[in-house]
């Protein structure tokens, strides 16, 4: 925390900014609100007069979302949070722990040369969409298409160069002298790693680990691709609240999106503390 | 045969890339002793003491700590204790859980760990920071903390890398003074590196020079200053610097050696040693071998420059056509004068080196 002030004109713009970061979020909250009449209202209702739950109570009830008419989803939406957690969760575990694996194998060791990060990096230089085709043969040919596994490997290998480079980030700021210390006072160099430098990184990896989640959490055209109807995930349910009849069910949509919400916003809240930097300050002369 | 040294070197080398950070270190260095490893920046002091650490490998050579050979050792299994250049505190730990830390991690028992803190705490003089973080030392403070983690555990040798360079000046003579008492008293022994003469003259037993990664000489300090191996080595140690200055000899009955514009028959001492052809050569002169008189009392004629009063001694620049040249006299001697004056300067036999003009090998 730097020791700035706070003055009127830095006020204003904080508090401007404050309200356009904020007006999406309020406005997903007003919808999933609203009574399906104030959805599309003309002019728009920023604040529902009779605000209900019933937009919640429909996604979890198939018969209530076939009542709006025909086509579109005709599942509840637990399948997809289900899905989602599962997929998000698995493929953001493995992703920060391989990723630190070698962040801190790049980073110490050097492992694989000079030229592996960025090798690493290029997984990421391919449009998702270019490669998205090709794995739909590939998974259509091995078993792994609308399956779980298949999706939280396609995860990891999308989030493990964003995870790897952060690390290593992490892990070059911290002097390895610390490890290094530790490996004299009677650590081996796997058990210097387990307890200095990751205690060490826990703000970097705790922001890692969140970024990766956000990712996977809202990773909408490989879920959708690489499934059929076993696998869903909640953008790609998102997606289904269309009906011939009764158009796009805007407060139902919205009411996803506000679950989908709360658990990012939940662990950001929890973490933040975790995400300044600074853990280090002190350690070593500069 | 003797006891087996505390630790031994031989043939070392490292390189990172295809450079060679250093490479045939040979030395050894006996029990009880403290040996400073001096050399200017990226001569590869740091790199020699990781080496001996463990916790780089190098890529030829032995490391051999009493007799036995530890080059394939993790470093726990070494029995050393090494301070950081940056210290390496554990930033999220105490004071206390720092120099803790080695017994912490062996499993000693708890009553025991708690006596020996408070005793190197004691020693130490830093009882009061046992609770705190290291954050909220001062530059001392964690110094003292990164001593007592290393000296806790008794190890057979104490590898230091320049553990005073962070520190001001008062308190770096204080705990340098500080470091070679404890050295002594506990009998440890000590490598310790860092680029200072003035600390290795202070404290070391005996010098390791290193330049570009090769030991140049292994002498006691005084004998590095007395008697270095070459003009390079000659530079690093003492300060100011020595003088250097092209000179001839010329042999002879009459034999005669030119330097600064003046011609001495004399220096027999240099002569002798110098080769029997004669020819150029450069002279080395410390600034205190100098001797400043009125004009026309001494060969070397020049003008003073500048005087530097340093207290009972003053530092005399003076110049003519052919060099500039820097004394350490006496404050009273140097008030004679002032900047501008024409003096005379005479050589003393005593303490003159020569070096070969071209390799700066020593001559004499």
């Amino acid at each position: 925390m730097t020791g700035r002030k706070l003055t009127w004109p830095l006020a204003f713009v904080l508090f401007g900014a404050l309200i356009i970061s904020l007006f999406p979020v309020f406005w997903i909250v007003m919808t999933a609100i609203k009574p399906p009449t104030d959805w599309n209202a003309s002019p728009a209702i920023w604040v529902p007069s009779h605000p209900t739950m019933v937009n919640f109570k429909t996604l979890f009830d198939p018969d209530a979302i076939r009542a709006y008419g025909v086509g579109g989803v005709s599942q509840a939406a637990t399948n997809s949070v289900f899905g989602s957690l599962l997929a998000s969760v698995a493929g953001t575990v493995l992703s920060v722990v391989i990723g630190l694996c070698a962040a801190i194998g790049i980073s110490r060791y050097a492992n694989g040369g000079k030229a592996t990060p960025l090798i690493i990096l290029s997984g990421r230089m391919f449009p998702p969409a270019a490669i998205a085709v090709p794995f739909v043969i590939i998974y259509s040919n091995v078993g792994l298409i609308d399956t779980y596994r298949g999706l939280i490997a396609i995860y990891v290998a999308g989030t493990l160069p964003f995870s790897t480079w952060m690390l290593k980030s992490f892990v070059d700021d911290l002097p390895r002298e610390i490890e290094e210390a530790v490996m004299i006072d009677g650590r081996s160099r796997l058990m210097a790693h387990i307890f200095v430098t990751i205690p060490l990184i826990r703000g970097g990896l705790l922001a890692t680990t969140l970024f990766i989640f956000i990712l996977n959490w809202s990773e909408f055209m490989f879920a959708l691709v690489l499934s059929y109807s076993n696998v869903t995930t909640i953008p790609v349910q998102l997606a289904r609240y269309v009906t011939a009849t009764a158009g796009t069910l805007y407060g139902v949509q919205a009411a996803l999106a506000v679950l989908a919400m709360l658990p990012l916003i939940l662990a950001g809240l929890l973490i933040q503390s975790h995400l300044a930097r600074g853990m280090t300050f002190g350690a070593v002369k500069r | 045969m003797l006891a087996p040294a505390a630790l031994e070197v031989r043939g070392l080398c490292k390189a990172f890339g295809d450079k060679a950070a250093v490479c045939d270190l040979d030395f050894a260095i006996p029990e009880g002793s403290l040996t400073v490893l001096l050399g200017s920046a990226g001569a590869g002091k740091t790199t020699t003491l990781r080496l001996i650490a463990g916790v780089d490998r190098p890529n030829a050579g032995r490391v051999l700590m009493r007799g036995r050979n530890v080059t394939g050792l993790e470093p726990k299994d070494r029995d050393i204790a090494m301070i950081f250049d940056n210290l390496a505190l554990y930033p999220n730990k105490t004071g206390f859980a720092n120099i803790a830390s080695s017994l912490t991690i062996r499993g000693t028992a708890k009553a025991e760990i708690e006596q020996r803190v408070a005793e190197v705490s004691s020693t130490l003089r830093i009882a009061h920071v046992l609770n705190r973080l290291p954050k909220t030392m001062s530059g001392g403070e964690r110094q003292r903390v990164a001593l007592g983690r290393a000296l806790i555990r008794k190890p057979g040798l104490f590898l230091l890398d320049e553990p005073l360079s962070s520190l001001d000046a008062m308190l770096r003579i204080e705990l340098r003074a500080e470091l070679k008492r404890l050295q002594r008293d506990l009998g440890a022994t000590f490598l310790l590196a860092t680029p200072d003469f003035a600390e290795a003259m202070a404290v070391a037993d005996t010098v390791v020079m290193l330049r570009a990664g090769r030991v140049v000489q292994i002498a006691t300090a005084q004998s590095l200053y007395d008697d270095p191996v070459d003009r390079e080595v000659a530079r690093f140690v003492g300060a100011p610097e020595i003088n250097l200055m092209k000179a001839v000899y010329e042999p002879g009955i009459l034999g005669s050696i030119q330097v600064a514009g003046a011609s001495f028959a004399g220096l027999k001492k240099l002569r002798n040693a110098l080769p029997k052809a004669g020819g150029p050569f450069e002279i080395g002169i410390r600034p205190e071998h100098l001797k400043l008189l009125p004009p026309g009392q001494a060969p070397i004629k020049a003008r003073v420059f500048d005087i530097e009063p340093l207290g009972l001694k003053s530092m005399v620049t003076v110049k003519n056509e052919e060099s500039e040249m820097r004394l350490i006299v006496d404050t009273d001697v140097a008030g004679r004068y002032s900047a501008g004056d024409v003096v005379g300067l005479d050589l003393v036999d005593l303490g003159l080196l020569a070096f070969d003009a071209v390799s700066g090998v020593r001559l004499a």
